[in-house]
């Protein structure tokens, strides 16, 4: 076994850090600068060095009390509540309350995270160092809510009924990694092998769990942190029903749920803190109370009054909103107010946008602060000019095209030489579609460029400016990784060798050889040594080819009671995360 | 999986077929694929993907919330609406009339998420008296079912009662100049019989078709009240559904309302006979 490869199957090697070391939750109250969005938050992040990073207890949360309810107010239900059907940002959030995963993320919210075994001992075991075998040895101690042992079965169980074509909404990277096909439901049948397990996924004892791939995943320990990892037991398995009453391995257990309404959280008196490194049980209950408009929840919070009083408005605080809280110095202390990694960029679409220095001067021309204000100011969004949003792993900051926040009107023209490129703007026909489309094209307009801005649907816009012979010179694109992998990001985003004719991630149709080689060569590297690498290919992709202009991140703008506390904004998805909450006494 | 979904809500199937199987669902039940659950008992609404239940499970959970939020909100505004308007006509050009007339004109003019917004902002946030509006069940605790419901409640007596203060002074003061009023009066029939019986009666037969109809309305779902103070209906129901495009939800909530908007006709209907003797059969 080379270096590598032995470095890699102990799941170890740092990825990045700024401290250089293995950070860890530190248990503190978010740490997020409330006087703007931490717009300078630079987050860093490993794989756990030291196996004992995995074990729990998690460190204790600063003046953190036990008892009391947090309550968490959102206007519309929870999608899916069955952990291999949760990819909505709230189902996310929600779900560490009571599932566990086989691998999960410390965050102490101000932008270190670690990923850390969870249900099993270490991020995962690279075997040949080639990311095709991936093992994970599961601890010890761990238990459902009804007092079953969790094994390695279990766990393979979860992400074998993942296969079941009536239990859609969740992640697919598992299946399709194990079924080596993005159709991976046909290439095998969970109805007709309950008692098998999907090719590639074996349990070779109650305590391993491995996975074997026809192609390298070097990506395997981030996509098993999310829920599709989490264990059922096959005999408590109702099919689509189980998504109203999943079995909790994690320490809180769902003891009422009335869709639309509320979901009612309590103890798991079977989880085991000391096999947990990131979750906490401080409070009673977690209640989440369906129903409040954005308007009427963060009132509720705001107003302060009993049970609120440990209260989250889930939906963020609306502009109608903002500036009383950010006048109100109490109010401005109870808010949560982060970046996301949710990034959005104006794509060019290279197919139509063929010269380069067009796009340069397209870079060159942006007005980002102009555009934050239009949007709402700081707590609404946040400028960036790289195509990684700053919360990914490894993120450098730099600035291809450096204009200034209001962009550089004259080195656009220069670069345009006297030319008035007239271009096609497709905006999404809602309110906020058209206020970005009106400003982007009184921005460009004022580098010679001639805007013409072309509606297109709100709800097909997507798969519109995704195909291949969409008839738009620009439009306005958001991506939110899964986990913050430039692996998750760049390659998804500019590789041209994906293109096909609709359904294209890569909207710019951007195709260089020498970028996809990069792709190639870091995929084939361990995680832990490609973090640097995608700060240099994003830089790499904005300079030599410019498909997109980077635009800005969303901020997370949330206020909650008085009374509650440990809330702090995800790093990995950009909302409010509960596992260090507790109540004040 | 769009095909099989397509396959399990049968939308390739011939139309009549499909209704028919609908139909038939809601009263004898009918088996649905195993994405929706397998069979499906009677009476059977169809399976929700985005709420991941049967209809009928949504229907009996938001159901009682309209009803909760309807038909006390009703009695309420029926109530004062037909007292002021009653208090109006027969004092005619006092200061209590205008008083009535301009609480009405106010009423008339203002819109309910209007109101229930300013209720809500002095009554709840600014002042903490009454609860967030939240619906409990009326046999678990009905003074928390009360106290939940109170905003949603004033807010649309409100409103609705303004209409109905305004009608029923114009009908009553119509009634007051019918030749049938004057000779009980002078008949030396009791003021308080003259009016309560013979004069409201007579007035209130108008009113009774616009209170059929707006109640039959009002339940087949309040879905600007129910948003306004985030309680979950089935007008609310009915609105994120066509949202979430959650085809067998808008089904079962445009035909609950229609029910609701078709018996309230009946009875209104039912209620002439009682109401008033001359439009009853064989009389």
């Amino acid at each position: 076994m080379r270096p590598r490869m032995t470095l890699a199957a102990l799941g170890v090697l740092a990825l990045v850090t700024a401290s250089g070391g293995c950070s860890q939750n530190s248990g503190t109250d978010g740490g997020t600068d409330n006087s703007a969005a931490a717009t300078g938050r630079t987050q860093t992040g490993v794989i756990a060095t030291d196996p004992k990073d995995s074990l729990g207890p998690a460190p204790e949360v600063a003046g953190a009390t036990g008892g009391g309810t947090i309550t968490i107010i959102r206007e519309t239900k929870i999608s899916h509540l069955d952990p291999q059907r949760v990819y909505t940002f709230a189902g996310l959030m929600n779900a560490p309350l009571y599932s566990r995963f086989l691998t999960t993320w410390t965050d102490d919210g101000n932008g270190n995270l670690t990923l850390v075994g969870d249900l099993a001992t270490t991020a995962g075991k690279n075997v040949n160092g080639d990311c095709t075998v991936w093992e994970y040895t599961i601890k010890d101690g761990l238990k459902f809510e009804d007092g079953q042992p969790i094994t390695s079965k279990e766990i393979a169980y979860g992400i074998a009924r993942s296969f079941d074509p009536d239990l859609t909404g969740g992640p697919t990277y598992l299946q399709e990694w194990l079924a080596g096909t993005p159709q991976y439901d046909t290439a095998w049948d969970f109805k007709s092998n309950r008692t098998a397990l999907p090719p590639g996924l074996t349990t070779p004892d109650a305590k391993t769990l491995r996975f074997q791939f026809a192609e390298p995943h070097c990506d395997l320990p981030f996509a098993a942190s999310l829920p599709t990892s989490a264990p059922v037991p096959a005999d408590k398995d109702t099919g689509v029903d189980y998504d109203n009453r999943p079995v909790s391995s994690g320490p809180y257990k769902i003891t009422e749920n009335t869709p639309g309404v509320q979901l009612v959280l309590e103890r798991n008196t079977n989880w085991d803190a000391t096999t947990d490194p990131v979750r906490h049980q401080y409070p009673d209950k977690f209640v989440w109370t369906f129903g409040p408009d954005p308007d009427a929840a963060a009132n509720r919070v705001i107003a302060d009054n009993g049970a609120d009083q440990s209260a989250i408005a889930w939906n963020g605080v609306p502009s109608s909103l903002v500036t009383k809280v950010a006048a109100d110095p109490t109010l401005k202390e109870r808010t949560l107010l982060t970046p996301t990694p949710s990034a959005t960029r104006l794509t060019i679409n290279t197919q139509r946008v063929t010269d380069l220095s067009v796009r340069q001067a397209l870079n060159y021309a942006i007005d980002r602060d102009g555009l934050v204000k239009a949007l709402g100011g700081e707590t609404v969004a946040s400028p960036t000019t790289t195509l990684m949003p700053p919360g990914t792993l490894g993120y450098r900051q730099y600035d291809a095209y450096p204009a200034g926040p209001n962009g550089n009107i004259d080195k656009a023209k220069e670069l345009l030489a006297g030319r008035t490129p007239e271009l096609v703007l497709g905006a999404a026909d809602d309110s906020s579609g058209q206020e970005v489309a009106t400003q982007l094209k009184a921005n460009l307009e004022k580098a010679g460029f001639t805007i013409t801005v072309k509606s297109i649907p709100a709800d097909s816009k997507l798969d519109e400016t995704k195909k291949k012979d969409n008839p738009w010179d620009l439009y306005v694109d958001s991506w939110a990784a899964d986990w913050p992998s430039g692996a998750a990001i760049l390659p998804v985003l500019f590789d041209g060798r994906t293109i096909r004719a609709d359904g294209n991630s890569n909207s710019s149709f951007v195709n260089s050889d020498a970028v996809n080689a990069e792709f190639d060569r870091i995929l084939a590297l361990d995680p832990d040594q490609q973090t640097s690498e995608w700060a240099a290919v994003d830089e790499q992709i904005m300079t030599e080819l410019a498909p997109a202009v980077p635009l800005y991140v969303d901020v997370a703008d949330n206020i909650h009671g008085s009374k509650a506390g440990g809330l702090f904004i995800s790093g990995i998805f950009g909302s409010p995360a509960f596992v260090n909450a507790y109540v004040k006494q | 999986m769009l095909e099989r979904v397509r396959q399990e809500l049968g939308l390739s199937d011939p139309k009549i077929e499909q209704y028919l199987g609908y139909v038939k669902g809601i009263f004898v039940g009918r088996d649905l694929g195993s994405a929706q659950g397998g069979h499906c008992d009677a009476p059977c609404l169809g399976y929700s993907y985005v709420n991941n239940e049967p209809v009928t499970d949504t229907v009996a959970r938001v159901l009682p919330v309209t009803l909760s939020i309807v038909i006390p909100a009703a009695i309420l505004w029926l109530a004062l609406g037909i007292g002021l308007g009653m208090v109006s006509a027969l004092r005619r050009g006092t200061w209590l009339d205008r008083l009535a007339i301009g609480f009405s004109l106010t009423g008339a003019s203002l819109q309910l998420y209007f109101v229930g917004g300013v209720l809500l902002l002095v009554f709840t946030y600014q002042w903490g008296i009454a609860p967030v509006p939240h619906y409990t069940p009326f046999l678990d605790n009905p003074i928390e079912w009360a106290g939940g419901l109170v905003l949603p409640w004033v807010a649309l007596a409100f409103l609705f009662s303004a209409i109905y203060a305004r009608l029923s002074r114009a009908q009553m003061l119509e009634t007051l100049s019918e030749d049938f009023i004057r000779t009980a009066r002078a008949k030396g029939v009791p003021r308080s019989q003259v009016y309560g019986r013979h004069a409201l009666r007579a007035a209130i037969t108008p009113l009774v078709t616009i209170a059929g109809l707006d109640i039959g309305a009002a339940l087949g779902g309040t879905v600007i009240t129910e948003t306004t103070f985030g309680l979950q209906g089935l007008g609310r129901t009915a609105v994120d559904a066509v949202r979430s495009g959650d085809l067998p939800t808008i089904m079962a909530t445009v035909l609950v309302s229609a029910f609701f908007i078709v018996t309230a006709n009946l009875a209104v209907d039912m209620l002439y006979a009682a109401i008033d003797p001359r439009v009853r059969l064989g009389s």
